[in-house]
């Protein structure tokens, strides 16, 4: 996983690329349709770089996407872009932004280069630099020979990388992804999150929606997670240490095994029977052999924690719903 | 020695440069509704498209160019007679040719307006459109200009052929006949746009609902040519009450009555002229429809983004 640390300041024609400020911000954000409920109280603040935004169906993930375009209006709280709220100059702002939707948003019958060209200029590049820009983008997702092909002709994997195309051809300070690899079979998943994980070299900071947790880990800097509206969790994405933290699972009562090594003094989580120490200075492995022989507990399966992101987002809605 | 470089070295360019920033203007919203508008065209008239969808816009063209070009060939051939021969009472000359070609002109229209707004919603590419600087007023307006612009030339391109073709043939000289015919430079502009505000607005008010483009040309046809089939029945038979305002549902031939109030011809023939109304009434209901049309396909839009 790759972790960028962004230090150098610069407000470029598309605002802050490299910057500590935050990049979007919200505060006591809540969105109501009508009697549904689609964001409540969410209080954000995402620093640059690769964002995963997690989240089930129905969780308020595309509306937050929408509120951060302008493309609809929060029923109370704030929204800012780059620190400059949203509603004071959302058109504005949306030139700096790119938008890859999750469902189709290409039409059949223009080809690559011209989809992308006129993506260009709707963005606000003048024509022949529109060309131009719509040519080395489609080099850099993979689509330089098929450029002149109509997207009619196009398979899902290639409409997914033109969608991808179309949404950072302006040079965006912040692109939105929405499901990017929905629909591509695991090569074409690779290639697509190797794409998004170069745009940190272009300095493009991403916002990047997924039900797939492992694209998710295998991109991302920071996650925010979503449910029923509420955040769950905005905070780094980092992965244990190694050997730093143990899970075992136990046949009976996990209560035993958590005491002795809670005396010990080992961190300690458990999640029905199933119970994870950390500890980042003590060989873990040692002390939950211990703890087990101490308690005399019986083991199901035990090893290196392997906590996945899934396991993060489980537990944080299950924190969250009590 | 000192090394030269080769005739290839001096001229190397690199072609690729791969994605790079871009620290260059930046257009706007005009810049974008430019790029609408230009997209729009290249849509309607099937530029950089596949073969295809090039023969039938380019094939009403062709007939509606063809036939001015026809009757000033007939006027050619005709000035070259030994007889004389007044071609103004035997082929049209300006209003007469609004009627010469109304059919294939209804028919562009109901082509046009659903190429411009059908395949944008129902291929999603709305949301680039959305994504980017242009609100849903700006699409509309450069979409509208776009149709605007296609349907005039497609009225006023031929007029224009047969307007410095009867200059070149008249008798009187080219200028003194351009000089003669002044009125006709507002006249069949007028004319031209009556035409497309009632064209326009029903085609437009069709394609913002209908899913297909057939669907939305035929839907657009049939709401034309039914509403005056209707009217036409109601007049005649005279049962429904208030069967006099039923002719003003004859929204096909309003333009044809302004337009001859227009040119100060006799228009008793249109269904609102029988029932008696007034060529302004009929101007009225050509900007009811419009007004109509961009507040119900505005409102469709908003509710759509």
């Amino acid at each position: 996983m790759a972790h960028g640390t962004a230090t150098v300041v610069s407000d470029g024609p598309t605002g802050p690329r490299h910057t500590d400020s935050p990049i979007i911000e919200t505060r006591d954000l809540h969105k109501h349709f009508g009697q549904v409920r689609a964001l409540a109280g969410v209080d954000l603040s995402v620093p640059p770089g690769i964002t995963g935004l997690v989240g089930a169906n129905g969780a308020g993930k595309t509306t937050l996407i929408r509120l951060l375009l302008g493309l609809t209006a929060p029923t109370s709280g704030d929204v800012a872009v780059f620190g400059a709220p949203v509603s004071r100059d959302a058109a504005g702002l949306r030139a700096k932004i790119g938008y890859m939707p999750e469902g189709s948003c290409l039409p059949r019958d223009q080809t690559a280069a011209d989809f992308v060209a006129y993506a260009a200029e709707l963005a606000g590049i003048p024509p022949a630099e529109a060309r131009r820009r719509a040519s080395e983008t489609l080099f850099l997702v993979g689509l330089h020979e098929e450029r002149f092909r109509y997207l009619g002709d196009f398979s899902t994997g290639m409409q997914q990388r033109v969608k991808l195309a179309q949404s950072i051809v302006h040079d965006p300070g912040l692109v939105l992804l929405d499901e990017p690899a929905s629909g591509l079979d695991p090569a074409g998943r690779d290639q697509m999150l190797e794409v998004i994980d170069r745009f940190r070299g272009f300095g493009m900071n991403v916002l990047f929606s997924s039900h797939l947790l492992d694209d998710i880990e295998q991109t991302c800097d920071w996650v925010v997670m979503l449910d029923g509206g509420r955040l769950l969790r905005s905070a780094p994405l980092d992965p244990p240490a190694d050997g730093a933290a143990v899970s075992v699972e136990v046949f009976d009562d996990p209560l035993p095994l958590v005491a002795a090594l809670t005396a010990a003094g080992i961190e300690v989580t458990h999640a029905d029977r199933v119970v994870t120490a950390v500890s980042p200075t003590e060989d873990v492995f040692v002390a939950v052999r211990n703890a087990l022989a101490a308690s005399g507990s019986s083991i199901r399966a035990m090893g290196a924690d392997l906590s996945s992101l899934e396991d993060v987002f489980m537990a944080a809605t299950r924190e969250s719903n009590g | 020695m000192a090394d030269t470089p080769t005739i290839g070295q001096a001229s190397a360019v690199i072609l690729d440069r791969g994605y790079r920033s871009y620290h260059g203007p930046r257009t706007g919203r005009r810049g974008a509704m430019a790029a609408v508008v230009k997209e729009g065209y290249r849509r309607v008239l099937g530029l950089r498209r596949k073969a295809k969808r090039k023969i039938f816009p380019w094939t009403l063209i062709a007939l509606a160019l063809g036939s001015a070009a026809v009757l000033v060939a007939i006027e050619w051939v005709s000035s070259t007679l030994p007889i004389s021969l007044d071609t103004s009472d035997l082929f049209p000359r300006y209003a007469g040719y609004f009627d010469f070609i109304s059919n294939i002109a209804l028919l562009f229209a109901a082509f046009t307006g659903p190429q411009l707004l059908v395949p944008d919603r129902t291929q999603g590419v709305l949301n680039v459109y959305f994504s980017r600087p242009l609100g849903v007023r700006d699409y509309l307006v450069a979409k509208g200009a776009t149709f605007a612009a296609v349907i005039l030339s497609f009225w006023l391109v031929p007029q224009l052929i047969l307007h410095l073709g009867y200059a070149a043939l008249s008798p009187a000289g080219f200028l003194s006949y351009l000089g003669e015919t002044t009125d006709i430079l507002w006249k069949v502009p007028a004319a031209a746009l009556v035409y497309f505000t009632m064209h326009g607005s029903l085609a437009f008010l069709v394609a913002s609902f209908v899913k297909r483009v057939g669907a939305a040309a035929a839907g657009f046809v049939a709401v034309l040519l039914g509403l005056n089939l209707v009217a036409l029945l109601l007049q005649e038979t005279g049962l429904a009450p208030g069967a006099r305002w039923t002719a003003l549902l004859a929204m096909e031939q309003h333009p044809r009555f302004v337009r001859d109030w227009i040119f100060d011809l006799d228009a008793s023939i249109t269904i609102p002229a029988q029932a008696g109304f007034d060529p302004e009434a009929s101007l009225m209901v050509v900007i009811g429809c419009a007004v109509i049309s961009v507040l119900l396909v505005g409102r469709r839009y908003r509710r759509l983004t």
